[in-house]
């Protein structure tokens, strides 16, 4: 665990050799150039190496565009995404993702599914499915690896998606709100089980979400963004102790941090609110 | 097999155009091989001598009336189809020990080839549209008794309920919330149903010899006019083109008002 | 044409009695009314023939060679044209799905000459393809060629997109994209639009055999036909619809073992 950075800061981080991540000056804009809408305005931040760091935002201010920048899925931005000192262009190896939606293949078991990567590289069926049975134990699914993803609950398909990932061994994690589907118990739950694999794995990991707790659950550092433009607006250092667990948000100096946080966030999620009310109000007006 | 709505950013017409233009330049790049010489052109007739075809065999060989002959046995049995495939599977809906009992032979009914049954409908029926219809009314309504059946019982139990609720009666249950959640799969069913009353109308008149085009493109073939033969099959396709757009307008037309 | 419901899993006895009671009550009906009608004489004499020589004549079928000979011939002349129309029109399929400006551009032809009947296009066949099994062949693939093309377009569009963006992150190469996630996030529609294909190929393919041919069973269906025989004929008729069935219900129920996983 790291504690070198000044509690907030909006300056470029210093370029250090442990950086695992650098995102530096990203900018990225939709929409004509007359009427552009920027999603991503010049953010930077870091993430070093077996650090936990949360982008943490508003609905709609472009976290998800981050993600997928980050990733390599989407090009055509200005500033670089660094992996060690390696300019990324497109998906890299060192990057493993984990996305949002329900993303398991619906028509492979447990072992196959987590397997995938495994497949794509040519690897003998003996060998991927050791390596897979691995991190299928890991994520607490032993004993379901014949079962299709449609016999399996919400988290527990979402547990699949991360040992898939897991699997092809990335440099670093990157998360798009794994657990958005699931309910508030599951998610505090899948929260342990996060924390006790990065903690054992040392696995550098970036998480992006809107909710405030698992943020404060998991991070060692926190970086909060603005509305439209998205922006940095400050990172956060997480001082609580480590080993971690789900208990950990009944504790005071949790709900200090979710309160600072929340501070920063109230004024840039209402303005979120207040622009996806206009644009209903002008879509029902345009009939 | 909606087909798609896309307005993309090359708007609505150019796609259009340009898919037209491909099917013209096909047909320009045929007449070219065939004039040159790459295709041999007592194999596949120039794409203009079928265009200089047409007058003579709208007159010499009637092909409107054929048509309208083809299409009148077409028009009767896609009608009863409707009328007789639709309440089956509405009864099959209804009652559920018949659907349980009787949906799997249905099932074996659409998958069997019943138009190459046409020498018996032939010794029973005679030499006759009558024959035709039959026919073509045994062999397209199974899909059409499945994909209602299949979709009433897809109908959300959550507007069942809504139903339930308001007190609606069992007619009112059909007509305001079965029937228009069901329609788009009985459209699919009717659809699938007159594909195979097409194949079996244009087949028997081609096979047997009796009646509209499909006799015209049996006679134009054996007395070896190959541009009348690919201007006929021409006026088959037109025939069927414009029964399933009716249908597809007849879907639009129900669809905005239930 | 998916029957969801089928009795056989049934385990609640009572209804299981139930539908077999209606099972039997149709078929004996069907049956007595067969041959109440056979025996009136509304029809010609030999024309609705008695059940008896109609189970005789498939009992002599099904240990006749020729039989076998002609259904070989049949089955050879489907299997290529399934196998031909389904690949080209998966291959289409695939391009036009994946390009809304082709999908636009092209996707009405496909649609619109899909449910066209393609037996008039036999005369042309022959003059390309001969009047031996290719001309068949041709028949039974452009039958299957339009609706599998359009199924596939559908069903490419239809994939979930986060499943695409998996196989990008992994970066799975363009062959492994197309045999690892398209063609598996599709198996459904494709799966059912071969099924289609299937039931215009079969009655394509047997119709043109009745037309002008040496072999097949739509060819022996001609030879029963003019022998007048007609407890043959319905006998071999029978037998066709029988193996028909079969051959839509196991590529039926490839659709829904993959609908299951």
């Amino acid at each position: 665990m790291t504690l070198a950075a000044p509690s907030t800061t909006h300056a470029v981080q210093s370029q250090s050799k442990d950086n695992a991540l650098t995102v530096d000056n990203v900018y990225k804009q939709f929409g004509a150039n007359d009427a552009p809408v920027i999603a991503v305005d010049h953010m930077s931040f870091d993430v070093r190496q077996g650090e936990f760091v949360t982008v943490i935002g508003p609905s709609g201010c472009g976290k998800s565009t981050l993600f997928s920048i980050i990733g390599g899925l989407m090009g055509d931005y200005q500033g670089q995404v660094r992996v060690g000192n390696e300019p990324i262009n497109g998906p890299h190896p060192a990057v493993g993702m984990v996305f949002q939606e329900e993303s398991t293949f619906p028509w492979r078991n447990v072992i196959e599914n987590v397997a995938f990567p495994l497949e794509l590289n040519g690897i003998g069926k003996a060998e991927r499915h050791e390596r897979a049975q691995h991190f299928i134990n890991m994520v607490g699914l032993a004993g379901f690896e014949k079962r299709l993803p449609s016999e399996l609950s919400g988290g527990m398909r979402q547990r699949v998606s991360i040992a898939r990932t897991l699997v092809s061994q990335p440099k670093i994690l990157l998360m798009d709100e794994p657990f958005a589907a699931l309910d508030e118990q599951t998610r505090l739950l899948l929260g342990d089980k996060i924390t006790q694999i990065q903690q054992e794995l040392n696995q550098t990991t970036l998480l992006i979400t809107h909710n405030l707790t698992e943020a404060v659950q998991l991070s060692d550092r926190i970086v909060v963004m603005t509305y439209r433009p998205g922006r940095v607006k400050r990172i956060i250092d997480i001082d609580l102790p480590r080993p971690r667990t789900s208990d950990v948000v009944s504790s005071a100096a949790f709900g200090k941090y979710v309160a600072e946080i929340w501070g920063d966030l109230r004024e840039e999620a209402s303005r979120g609110m207040a622009d996806s009310e206009s644009h209903a109000v002008k879509d029902a007006a345009r009939g | 097999m909606a087909k798609s709505l896309y307005i993309g950013p090359y708007g609505r017409w150019l796609p259009i155009a340009f898919g037209a233009m491909t099917v013209l330049g096909a047909f320009v790049l045929l007449e070219i091989l065939l004039r040159v010489g790459v295709i041999n052109r007592y194999i596949v007739p120039l794409p203009s001598e079928v265009l200089l075809s047409l007058p003579r065999i709208i007159v010499e060989e009637k092909v409107l009336a054929r048509c309208r002959e083809t299409a009148f046995e077409m028009l009767i049995s896609s009608a009863a189809v409707i009328a007789i495939g639709v309440p089956i599977g509405v009864a099959l809906y209804r009652y559920k020990a018949l659907r349980n009992a009787l949906e799997d032979w249905f099932a074996a009914l659409a998958a069997a080839p019943i138009v190459l049954a046409f020498p018996l409908f032939l010794v029973m029926f005679g030499r006759s549209a009558t024959t035709i219809i039959v026919m073509s009314v045994v062999s397209g309504v199974a899909p059409i008794i499945l994909k209602t059946t299949e979709g009433l019982v897809a109908t959300r139990p959550v507007l069942l309920n809504v139903g339930k609720s308001l007190k609606m009666t069992q007619s009112q249950m059909f007509w305001k919330i079965l029937l228009p959640s069901a329609l788009p799969l009985i459209f699919t069913g009717i659809r699938l149903g007159w594909t195979f009353v097409l194949i079996s109308v244009v087949g028997t008149e081609f096979l047997i010899n009796l009646g509209g085009l499909g006799q015209l493109i049996n006679d134009l073939a054996e007395r070896y006019d190959m541009p009348g033969t690919y201007a006929a099959i021409g006026f088959v396709i037109l025939v069927s083109i414009l029964f399933f757009i009716s249908l597809e307008r007849v879907e639009q037309w129900l669809g905005r008002r239930t | 044409m998916s029957s969801t419901i089928t009795s056989w899993g049934d385990k609640n006895p009572a209804r299981l009695r139930t539908t077999n009671l209606i099972r039997i009550g149709f078929a004996i009906v069907l049956l007595i009314g067969w041959e109440a009608i056979s025996r009136s004489g509304i029809f010609l004499r030999d024309v609705v023939p008695s059940l008896g020589p109609i189970a005789l004549a498939i009992f002599k079928l099904v240990q006749n060679p020729v039989f076998y000979a002609n259904l070989q011939a049949t089955a050879f002349e489907i299997a290529m044209a399934l196998g031909i129309g389904s690949a080209l029109g998966i291959a289409c399929g695939i391009i036009i799905g994946s390009r809304p400006f082709l999908s636009a551009a092209f996707e009405p032809y496909i649609y619109y000459m899909a449910p066209t009947p393609r037996i008039i296009f036999f005369p042309v066949m022959i003059m390309w393809f001969g009047v031996g099994v290719a001309s068949k062949i041709a028949l039974g693939a452009m039958s299957c060629f339009f609706v599998v093309a359009l199924a596939t377009a559908d069903g490419m569009r239809q994939i979930d997109r986060v499943l695409i963006r998996v196989g990008r992150s992994f970066r799975a190469t363009s062959l492994q994209m197309a045999f690892k996630i398209y063609l598996p996030a599709m198996r459904i529609p494709v799966l059912n639009g071969i099924r289609l294909g299937f039931g215009t190929a079969v009655v394509t393919a047997l119709l043109a055999e009745t037309k002008l041919s040496n072999q097949g069973l739509g060819f022996m269906v001609m030879q029963t036909y003019s022998r007048f025989d007609m407890p043959s004929l319905y006998g071999l008729l029978i037998i066709i619809f029988i193996i028909a069935g079969l051959g839509n219900a196991v590529l039926g129920r490839f659709a829904n073992t993959a609908h299951h996983s």
